[in-house]
């Protein structure tokens, strides 16, 4: 692997993957308890791509692709060598939620930090599938979560591990086959209420209303 | 403009609905020229399948005009005639790319419901509920289509709109019930279920070899239309011992192969089928499952079981033991329409399969109610209701 390409790419995944779990750390449903290990919550979940691990990486190294697949979420700052700073917004006001700041650690890997927010790490793996299936990606995220926070905000689909399953799921269609389907705003005979009733199905539809 | 919805359990209306953009760039837009009703639209329309929402676009068989293209669509252009898949593929994930199409890992942005049911989501499937993507359907002037180059085919000129709807969803269904016998020439098939799919299967196998073909059903008028049409023998179960019948017909053997074209609102006769309905409207099983115990029972040893009629979650004395003891096997899904279609409009435009009488009842969209009435009742010979919206 060339390795400004692989930092590019692994940077590229562990954004996405941050991002979208970022934002479900803070504002978490308690339902039930994941794993604890140290102190922190652990999730790992895994995913496979229908391209070789090249492939994956190269989807990530170019820029402008990786802007795109970022847009609403996040944008991505270069700090030196290995590291990257990692901003995310909220999609609606377009405010500042939370940094991260990203380190490569070697070849196929990475991990992140969130600063300045909720305290949540996680690592990013891109390991080949086995027969020639393509590239399984894993990842692993850590967070705390005190009791305030878990009192407030809690919006059904913000589990970390199911916003991270969304996630991973996001990353692969993106790579498999460019585009992420949505069909929210599809021609319906609902009135505005009950499309906001639909739109409530469909969230739980798409991220699960229960871990 | 105009489309029928879905307003609840049995109740239709022809709505005033906003049209569709494009909104990726393999999106395109087809202007609706035909759209056919489809068996699998009576168990939605019945509740039998999870996730409708009051206000959804019925509709998944359907052809028409292309009338906007995406950015990034590379095989059509603006003004080609084309007919349209039912099922939703990406064309880039491990089950498209090996022509898995009902089993694409993307198009279906809702996966939650069907990896809970059954561990894993198979393909979004246009106007199909939400629990399959929740895309609205065809019965409409005009549908967005995503990845229209993988789920798009030129229709070949001459072949009118009537008949190449068909090979939207009732030919690549059946097509892939036949395909799933393994026939190598000379076989015996039965098949369950004269609708469209039924009728489809039985040419199909015909065409794949098959040297008999046996279709059960209870409609005097389609098992009739069959014969006439594609020379098939029928037994109606209705008055006939179906076992005993597949046996004799068949010198003792029972058939090679056995196609299940009804799906869970399966019918029967006798209090099997009363305690059978009991339990579904109870919930206490989610689907009949009479025609697939009878097709196990009646394949022969070795044989194969191919399971196209639609199921969606449990179904109660489900003959397991017949189908080891007489080592049967046993193929099932929902259909790769991107696979067959290609070849079919071949076939089509060939003279070869010729599903146009299948369309027994033309209507305007306006009527749309209407037409799934007098599909559902079976009134007046309806094999399949036709929808045209302008
Ligand atoms: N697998 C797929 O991709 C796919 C695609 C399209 C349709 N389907 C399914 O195929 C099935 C048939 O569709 P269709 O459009 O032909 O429906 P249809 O309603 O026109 O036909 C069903 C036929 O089955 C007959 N029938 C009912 N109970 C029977 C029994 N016990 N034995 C024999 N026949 C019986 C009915 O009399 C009717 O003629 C449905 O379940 C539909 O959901 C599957
Ligand atoms: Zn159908
Ligand atoms: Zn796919």
């Amino acid at each position: 692997m060339r390795s400004n390409a692989t930092r590019l790419a692994l940077v590229g995944a562990a954004t996405v993957t941050a991002v979208g779990v970022g934002r479900a750390v803070t504002r978490r449903r308690r339902r039930h308890q994941p794993q604890r290990e140290d102190g922190w919550y652990v999730v790992r979940r895994a995913v496979t791509v229908d391209r070789p691990v090249a492939a994956v990486i190269s989807f990530w190294t170019e820029r402008e692709r990786l802007d795109r697949a970022l847009a609403e979420w996040a944008t991505l700052e270069q700090i030196d060598g290995n590291r990257w700073r990692c901003v995310s917004r909220d999609p609606d006001t377009g405010a500042t939620e939370w940094r991260a700041e990203i380190t490569v650690t070697g070849p196929g890997r990475l991990r992140w930090q969130v600063t300045g927010g909720p305290e949540q790490q996680g690592t990013v793996e891109l390991v080949p599938a086995p027969q020639g299936r393509g590239t399984e990606i894993r990842a692993e995220l850590r967070y705390r979560s005190g009791p305030l926070r878990r009192a407030l905000g809690l919006a059904a689909g913000d589990e970390p591990d199911l916003r991270l399953r969304d996630t991973l799921r996001r990353v692969k269609s993106l790579i498999e086959c460019g585009q992420l389907i949505d069909t929210r705003r599809d021609p319906s005979g609902r009135s505005p209420a009950q499309e906001r009733r639909t739109d409530e199905i469909r969230q739980r539809l798409t991220t699960g209303g229960r871990a | 403009m105009k489309a029928l919805c879905w307003e609840g359990v049995g109740k239709l209306k022809v709505r005033d609905v906003p049209e569709p953009r494009v909104r990726a760039a393999g999106d395109i837009i087809v202007r609706v020229r035909a759209s056919s009703v489809c068996g699998s639209d009576l168990h939605l329309i019945n509740g039998f399948i999870p996730a409708m929402r009051e206000g959804d676009i019925l509709g998944h068989e359907f052809t028409g005009e292309v009338v906007e293209v995406g950015p990034g669509v590379r095989r059509l252009a603006v003004g080609d005639r084309v007919v349209v898949g039912s099922v939703v593929a990406c064309g880039g994930c491990w089950y498209c790319r090996t022509e898995q199409y009902s089993l694409c890992d993307n198009s279906n942005p809702q996966p939650v419901f069907a990896e809970k049911l059954w561990g894993h989501s198979p393909a979004g499937i246009v106007g199909y509920s939400h629990a399959a993507g929740g895309y609205s359907g065809s019965h409409a002037e005009y549908v967005r289509v995503p990845f229209g180059d993988v789920g798009a085919f030129k229709v070949p000129d001459g072949v009118p709109d009537d008949a190449v709807v068909f090979a939207s969803d009732a030919m690549p269904t059946g097509w892939m019930a036949a395909d799933f016998c393994g026939l190598t020439g000379g076989e015996v098939v039965a098949v369950w279920g004269a609708g469209g799919v039924g009728q489809m299967a039985a040419r199909a196998a015909q065409l794949l070899g098959a040297e008999r073909v046996i279709m059960v059903d209870r409609l005097p008028e389609r098992l009739a239309v069959a014969a006439d049409r594609l020379g098939v023998e029928t037994v109606n179960y209705a008055d006939t011992d179906v076992l005993e019948a597949l046996r004799e017909m068949t010198a003792g053997r029972g058939p090679d192969a056995c196609i299940d074209a009804v799906g869970m609102e399966s019918h029967d006769v006798g209090p099997g089928y009363a305690y059978d309905k009991a339990k579904q409207t109870a919930r206490l099983q989610t689907d009949r499952p009479t025609c697939v115990r009878q097709a196990i029972m009646a394949a022969r040893k070795g044989g194969t079981v191919s399971i196209v009629g639609v199921y969606a979650g449990l179904v109660d004395k489900f003959p397991l033991g017949a189908a080891m003891n007489k080592a049967l096997v046993l193929r099932m899904g929902q259909m790769h329409a991107q696979r067959y279609i290609p070849m079919l409009l071949d076939r089509l435009a060939a003279g070869e399969i010729d599903p146009g009488y299948l369309a027994t009842h033309p209507l305007p969209l306006d009527q749309g109610a209407r037409g799934y009435e007098i599909f559902e009742k079976k009134e007046d010979g309806c094999l399949r209701t036709v929808l045209h919206p302008a």
